[in-house]
């Protein structure tokens, strides 16, 4: 027994010391794993340019005004549009630090050779010989919006102005109506032939085709209506608003509330003037004197419609504006042509129907 | 592990040192590498930046270049945008012309395209005014100043871009980089806790040993000789010294063993004399309060003879020598060992003068082997016991009493036997006897005064035997005989073999 204690203990003493010698090797495993874990915590989440998506084509989408709700909403539509094709739609503009104009942009545009370009143009000659320029150099154009018929641009992705015309024409009589029946409640007494007002916003660029074919539309369509207008004069004008500087628009839309005659009716063919004119309305303190056409579906303009100051407004499918330009440019590379035309529906939103659409936009939000 | 344990004293603290060393430097190691790269990220962070600026740097010797050119038409200023064209070109290369969903990608794509166009434009305005074509090249100045404008804006704004995130990258990097920083204090503040953990638990290892080597030797320098032996469980020096220690603890043990068994021995020894000398003492006495005064007996005793001889009367001459004789035995006898001889001669006398006194009423026999007469032993034996067996044995019988005297050898002894054929003694008496619980009455003085049981104890003592006397009784009237066994030496053996 005596021989075997020490044995025993060595026994004991040898599982000590590999207990102590695991321990001390899993420490140091452990404390390695630490630092090497650490080091990859801390390289992670800076995402290299290598490591970004690639894409395979390059389009630019040039516009007069890249922050604006309406571009946003059609840019965001075509670049879904173009992600599924594994192409990259970039607003343009947008990553400059000095505002360039959309001529200028379009040379921009040309000289880094996109592999498409999607612009609102005008019938400027200017912008003729861009169009044409870039074409020249194999990229393809498509125009949006406002078109440019006497270049060589592959298609025109627009809304049906006609259209847009006849429903504005129709806003026209149904408002002219509803004065007609408040008049008649009020009082009798209207001997006296009242003139009705209506005014067109025009944009300073004359040679806008679009706004030239609304604005015939909605006559055509009135002229129609004999019935209504019989015992009504009606006066049509049109009012050019300045844009040719950032801020002029607000400042001549203002001018018109300084002349005697206030129109009754103002109808405005673009996002910005609908927002100034709501807001002139509102100052001067013409709330219901005042009824405003609008045009497109932001959110201000839905929310001026809810309180009744805007009458109406005209919302175009941006989304589907949005995706026709894509499909153009695709269709042109995949078979090397496409339609000239593609035509975004409108839609109109009123009292009736505001509802809804305030109820879009908090779902969106 | 334990070929670790068997290791010298020396390689297993250095090996300790080294291993607690090496886990320190390795995980500095790894700490530095992570510094390193992110050292080397945060250089890179504005990588993009001074590429750009030299881009921009390029860009604008083209222009100027051209421009000077253009102006002079100086074969200087050729060379001079020859070689900046040469260098934008060479720049431009390197610019990633991927489209990404990274808007730098992509504004570097366009500046590599654009300064494409650029250069090709600055090359025919360079070949437009050299082939004199004054109209053409004005024109294509033209188209690349505007190119030159808005390369450059790009430049600046893909510049502005690429400070903001990367001003952002740098500062999640340095945060990121403290982080790190107070992670790595971490790491090590453990790495430090452990390696102090280690080390004292293998240091212990080591040193525990040692300490029970320490307690064990104040134990026994404290004179606990039983201290346990230490346990060895390494061979090192400390094994070693342990088990040095060990063999000195049981050596040490062995020793003291050793030493109080011969003293014990020596302390026995004297007793034995001390008894021995205190029983011859006792007996001499005893004898001389007998004979008061053997000197004036003998010598009385002797002038008693020669006056006899002058007388002619033999008989009385003789008996009265051996009276002498017998009392001379005890006067001169004052060593305490005599020969078997001698006490066979002074049972002789004794004998003899009993024959005188009682006029040859007891027959004495003898067979003594003359061999053995030489041997030593105790004086004063064989007399008494003579005595007694006439005393208690044979007095009574007259002309039939016969004492027998044999000295003779078995085995490895020397017997002598005393034997008479008178009453004999009970087994009872026998055992009183041989345990010296034997009560001799007060009144017993018809002996020289020695007792059996001084005889006994004696004998026991010289021989160290207690069966060195045995008695021998058949029954009542059957005789009695006394039997003494001396142990022979190894010399006498052989002597009496011979």
């Amino acid at each position: 027994m005596k021989t075997e204690t020490p044995k025993n203990n060595k026994h004991k003493l040898n599982i000590k010391g590999s207990v102590i010698f695991t321990a001390t090797m899993i420490f140091v495993v452990v404390i390695l794993f630490l630092i090497a874990l650490n080091f990859r915590l801390n390289l992670k989440g800076f995402k290299r340019a290598d490591e970004a998506r690639e894409y395979d084509k390059y389009y630019v989408m040039i516009t007069d005004n890249y922050k604006s709700d309406f571009w946003k909403a059609v840019y965001r539509s075509a670049f879904e549009e173009a992600q599924k094709d594994n192409i990259y739609l970039e607003l343009f503009g947008e990553s400059f630090a000095t505002n360039y104009s959309p001529e200028e942009l379009m040379k921009i545009a040309t000289a880094s050779k996109v592999d498409g370009i999607i612009v609102y143009a005008n019938e400027s000659n200017q912008m003729t010989r861009l169009i044409n320029d870039a074409s020249s150099k194999g990229i393809p154009v498509v125009t949006l919006y406002g078109d440019n018929t006497k270049s060589h641009r592959l298609s025109f992705v627009g809304v049906g102005s006609y259209n847009i015309g006849r429903e504005y024409a129709k806003q026209v009589i149904n408002i002219i109506k509803e004065k007609k029946s408040n008049e008649s409640t009020e009082a009798d007494n209207t001997e006296q032939q009242k003139t009705m007002k209506v005014t067109v916003l025009l944009d300073s660029n004359v040679d806008d085709t679009g706004q030239n074919l609304i604005i015939s539309a909605m006559q055509d369509s009135i002229a129609q209506e004999e019935e209504v207008t019989e015992d009504l004069k009606l006066s049509f004008s049109n009012y050019t608003v300045d844009n040719t500087n950032a801020f002029s628009a607000e400042e001549s839309i203002r001018d018109i509330f300084h002349v005697e005659e206030i129109p009754d009716v103002i109808v405005c063919l673009n996002e910005l003037n609908t927002v100034c004119t709501y807001q002139a309305v509102v100052d001067f303190n013409k709330v219901g004197v005042v009824d405003i056409l609008g045009y497109y579906d932001s959110e201000s303009i839905i929310n001026a419609i809810d309180r009744g100051v805007v009458y109406a407004t005209i919302a175009i499918d941006s989304k589907q504006l949005g995706e026709y330009c894509i499909t153009a440019l695709s269709d042109y590379y995949e078979t090397g042509n496409t339609n000239q035309y593609y035509t975004a529906d409108v839609r109109l939103i009123d009292k009736n129907n505001v509802s809804e659409y305030m109820k879009k936009e908090d779902k969106d939000e | 592990m334990s070929r670790f344990l068997d290791r010298p004293l020396q390689y297993k603290i250095i090996s300790i040192c080294v291993f607690a060393n090496i886990i320190i430097f390795v995980v500095n190691i790894f700490l530095l590498l992570g510094i390193n790269s992110m050292s080397m990220e945060m250089e890179l962070v504005y990588q993009d930046n001074r590429h750009l600026n030299r881009i921009s740097d390029a860009l604008d010797d083209v222009q100027d270049s051209m421009t000077e050119y253009l102006r002079s038409k100086t074969s200087d200023s050729l060379e001079t945008y020859f070689m900046a064209d040469g260098t934008y070109s060479k720049l431009i290369e390197q610019l990633d012309g991927r489209v990404t969903e990274l808007s730098f990608g992509r504004m570097e794509r366009n500046i590599k395209y654009m300064s494409q166009n650029y250069l090709s434009e600055v090359s025919m305005t360079v070949e437009a005014k050299r082939g004199r074509n004054v109209e053409k090249y004005r024109v294509y100045y033209e188209n690349a100043t505007e190119l030159y404008n808005y390369i450059s804006e790009y430049i600046t704004s893909l510049n502005l871009e690429l400070l903001v995130s990367n001003s952002q990258h740098y500062s999640e990097l340095s945060e990121l980089f403290r982080t790190y920083e107070f992670i790595s204090f971490i790491v090590i503040t453990i790495v430090m806790g452990g390696n102090i953990i280690i080390i004292t638990s293998l240091v212990g290892a080591i040193i525990q040993p040692l300490k029970k080597l320490a307690d064990s030797a104040n134990e026994v320098a404290e004179g606990n000789f039983d201290a346990q032996l230490i346990e060895i469980t390494s061979n090192d020096e400390v094994g070693i010294v342990s088990n040095a220690f060990n063999k000195m603890l049981i050596s040490i043990k062995q020793y003291i063993e050793r030493l109080r068994m011969s003293m014990e021995k020596e302390r026995n020894m004297q007793e034995k004399e001390l008894m021995m000398e205190s029983h011859l003492k006792d007996a001499k006495l005893k004898y001389l309060q007998a004979q008061i005064n053997p000197h004036f007996l003998f010598n009385t005793l002797n002038a008693g003879a020669q006056l006899a001889m002058m007388e002619g009367a033999d008989k009385t001459y003789e008996y009265v020598q051996t009276v002498a004789d017998f009392f001379r035995y005890n006067v001169k006898g004052k060593k305490n060992e005599v020969t078997i001889g001698e006490e066979v001669t002074l049972v002789d006398n004794y004998i003899r003068i009993l024959n005188v006194r009682f006029s040859g009423d007891i027959g004495y026999e003898k067979q003594v082997d003359n061999r053995l007469l030489g041997v030593a032993m105790p004086n004063m034996i064989l007399q008494p016991i003579v005595e007694n067996a006439v005393n208690h044995g044979i007095r009574e019988m007259g002309n039939q009493g016969k004492i027998t005297l044999k000295v003779y050898r078995q085995d490895s002894f020397i017997c002598i036997s005393i034997g008479d054929n008178g009453k004999g003694i009970s087994k009872d008496n026998i055992e009183k006897i041989l345990s010296g619980s034997w009560k001799r009455k007060q009144d017993q003085n018809d002996n020289n005064g020695i007792g059996m049981d001084n005889v006994i104890s004696r004998l026991r003592l010289f021989t160290e035997n207690e069966n060195a006397v045995e008695i021998k009784s058949e029954g009542e009237n059957k005789g009695c005989e006394v039997i003494i066994r001396l142990p022979m030496d190894e010399a006498q053996q052989t002597e009496t073999e011979i």
